[in-house]
């Protein structure tokens, strides 16, 4: 009896209900006890919360790039990864929603962003932009919802019409493209527009926001189907394909290492106040670990070479190991990004020295953090469950039929 | 519907009909907002008054008396000071300070990023909270330049050991989760002009800092009236604001200390 429900399925799903718990009673805790209990202060106010806010977000990217790629590039036969893309975005979005209102001071008052606007700030555009996306995504997502087993059985009739939203696609894709464009970047430039903080204040801010979230988002979604389809047989992939857009992934890099390491150099030349401190502290400092190991090396350079160089490429561990850093190294590069912002303190006193300050997460943080992401693994677990969210022999099928109704209808 | 985007051949004239839709849609609703939207968030206010403070240097002794006046008549929590008194060098033998209220910034970094707009300029030049919009997000304490805004980490309850001693509060307690700041004591002002009162002149439609203040360090007025005391003392001495270099335009001048002046 105990071997039957023991399985590793329940184990994996018994082991995220733990941290979810964990997560639940420290949010209950915050909301009822305030921000008081983080080791937020008004020298560091963004800390781990807002880096798994932006994490989510860049590692959903895979949904509009991969989209734009099939429905507006016509790059069609990748439609299955596409498909896996969109649901791994929807839950990155989710995330990055909940992030948000735990980290809110106000959180019963979240809707004023939706209400009261002010179009100078980058933040409302982000949020504008993320709640339509959300619904883009929402919609996109549609199909795949449609696929749940009991949704089909006792309501046909929208499992067919959630079905048929499949149809619109490439107008979602459009949209999505514009929509996540814009906000993607605007979170860089969220940053880099605090001209009062020198080492964010640059305008390539957006720029590298805006290509590692298309780096990392894609890597993350092949990762998670390559990691799906060896856990379970409810997942099936065409490796082919996955090797194919990982292989482009590869030269993805390069461009986003070309933009990083310029980036980076171009600050290296003078002294400038604020700047070379910040440079410090990810160089020498405490997060030259994340900076050197974590963005550059194994963020970077390593799964460049795994993903360029055919023979590692085509070996399904190394490849996963390649995609896995790479997403990895995004997540680094958000953390760094807003932390060393925080712990240069700029002197508003004439002559005064640059001082810095520290943050370490408390315990309150990283178990909320921690049930955000779990929150993301049980969806996705889930999701290859009952939806068929990796599945790149369902789709395939459903295209050709797509396909063959359409010379008929056109009358050749 | 559904029928209709089969064909491949309406499909592609739709989705260019639809781009081409969005390009329209997009320029008009750019078009007009360009158009319309002349009064911004950014727009630097231009009423009838524009209040201002001089912080002469030579002549604060850093008692904090400025400190203890703000907590009271703000009701502002220990742990936080909207006002704050800060050491800086030595001129002579003479330790300088740098009393530092909020700086009431012409082009305010924190209004410009408040995605709410619960940051605002009002006409008379005063960075405003509207502490009953704001959601906590934090975004105004990073961009500010000068680290005048603190946030409620946790809400301010029991007594105010400033009060009665150093005033009796004036305005509302902020709660918990908004970030609060410096207004200028915009109360004070706003009572004593209804009452026909000169801000700077009259105590009872001054900040309470510039009434404490024992040694006279502290001067309030309308930089619009070119006889009112701030604009005659900036107009005589020489001047500095603070982080001049970023642009924003700070309302608050201070008076550098000599090492003569601060002799005599």
């Amino acid at each position: 009896m105990l071997k039957k429900i023991l399985t590793p399925w329940t184990a994996w799903l018994g082991f995220l209900g733990i941290i979810l718990l964990g997560g639940l009673i420290a949010g209950i805790l915050v909301f009822w006890k305030g921000l008081g209990i983080t080791n937020l202060t008004d020298l560091v106010p963004w800390g781990l919360w807002i880096t798994i806010d932006l994490s989510s977000i860049a590692l959903g990217a895979g949904a509009f790039s991969l989209c734009a790629g099939v429905y507006l590039f016509g790059l069609k036969r990748y439609q299955p990864i596409a498909r896996t893309a969109t649901f791994v975005g929807l839950i990155g979005y989710t995330m990055a929603t909940l992030a948000l209102i735990l980290d809110i001071g106000k959180p019963e008052r979240f809707w004023h962003s939706l209400v009261y606007w002010n179009t100078h700030s980058l933040l409302w555009e982000v949020t504008m932009c993320v709640v339509l996306y959300l619904t883009v995504l929402v919609f996109e997502a549609m199909p795949i919802i449609a696929n749940l087993e009991w949704l089909r059985k006792r309501l046909p009739k929208i499992a067919a019409m959630m079905e048929r939203v499949h149809h619109y696609a490439p107008f979602l894709a459009i949209v999505g493209l514009g929509l996540s464009s814009l906000h993607q970047s605007s979170l860089g430039a969220t940053y880099g527009v605090i001209k009062a903080r020198p080492f964010w204040f640059k305008p390539e801010m957006s720029v590298l926001f805006m290509l590692s979230a298309i780096v990392g988002g894609i890597s993350l979604t092949l990762f998670a189907s390559m990691l799906a389809s060896r856990l379970t047989s409810k997942a099936k992939t065409n490796d082919a394909l996955i090797e194919r857009v990982a292989h482009f992934v590869g030269y993805l890099l390069i461009g986003y290492f070309y933009f990083r390491a310029w980036d980076a150099l171009s600050t290296t030349y003078t002294y400038d106040p604020g700047r070379s401190e910040g440079l410090n502290l990810i160089t020498k400092g405490p997060l030259a670990f994340n900076f050197w190991i974590v963005e550059m090396l194994f963020g970077m350079i390593v799964p460049m070479i795994i993903l360029l160089y055919k023979p590692a490429r085509t070996n399904r561990f190394w490849r996963m190991v390649a995609l896995l850093l790479v997403a990895a190294g995004v997540v680094a590069f958000r953390w760094d990004t807003n932390i060393t912002g925080l712990l240069v303190v700029m002197p508003y006193v004439p002559g005064q020295a640059i001082a810095y300050t520290s943050y370490k997460p408390s315990l309150i943080e990283i178990m909320a953090g921690a049930a955000i992401i779990a929150y993301g693994l049980t969806a996705f677990s889930l999701g290859v469950k009952y939806l068929r969210v990796v599945d790149h022999s369902l789709i395939e099928e459903e295209h050709a039929k797509v396909k063959v109704e359409a010379v008929e209808a056109v009358g050749i | 519907m559904s029928d209709k985007h089969n064909t491949p051949a309406e499909k592609t004239i739709n989705r260019r009909e639809f781009l081409r839709l969005t390009a329209v849609g997009v320029a008009v609703a750019a078009g007009t907002r360009a158009v319309t939207s002349t009064k911004a968030s950014s727009d630097a206010p231009k009423g009838k008054h524009q209040w201002a403070m001089v912080i002469d240097q030579s002549k604060c002794t850093g008692c904090n008396y400025c400190t203890l006046a703000c907590q009271a008549h703000n009701d502002v929590n220990p742990d936080i000071q909207w006002n704050i008194v800060v050491a800086d060098g030595m001129v002579g033998d003479m330790q300088i300070f740098v009393p530092r209220p909020c700086m009431h910034c012409e082009k305010a970094p924190c209004v410009e990023v408040c995605p709410v707009k619960a940051s605002y300029y009002r006409d008379d030049g005063i960075v405003m909270m509207d502490y009953d919009r704001c959601i906590g997000c934090r975004y105004c304490q990073v961009a500010c330049p000068y680290e005048a805004r603190s946030f409620n980490w946790e809400k301010f309850t029991g007594e105010n050991p400033a009060v009665p001693e150093w005033g009796t509060p004036e305005v509302e307690r902020r709660p918990r989760g908004v970030p609060e700041k410096c207004s200028f004591c915009y109360q004070t002002i706003d009572r004593g002009l209804a009452l026909g009162l000169t801000p700077g002149i009259d105590p009872d439609a001054t900040p309470a800092c510039v009434n404490i203040c024992p040694t006279g360090a502290r001067m309030f007025g309308d930089l619009n009236d070119p006889e009112s005391l701030v604009s005659r003392v900036l107009h005589e001495n020489p001047s500095y604001r603070l982080r001049e270099n970023l642009g924003t335009g700070p309302r608050v001048y201070y008076l550098p200390a000599f090492a003569e002046k601060k002799e005599a």
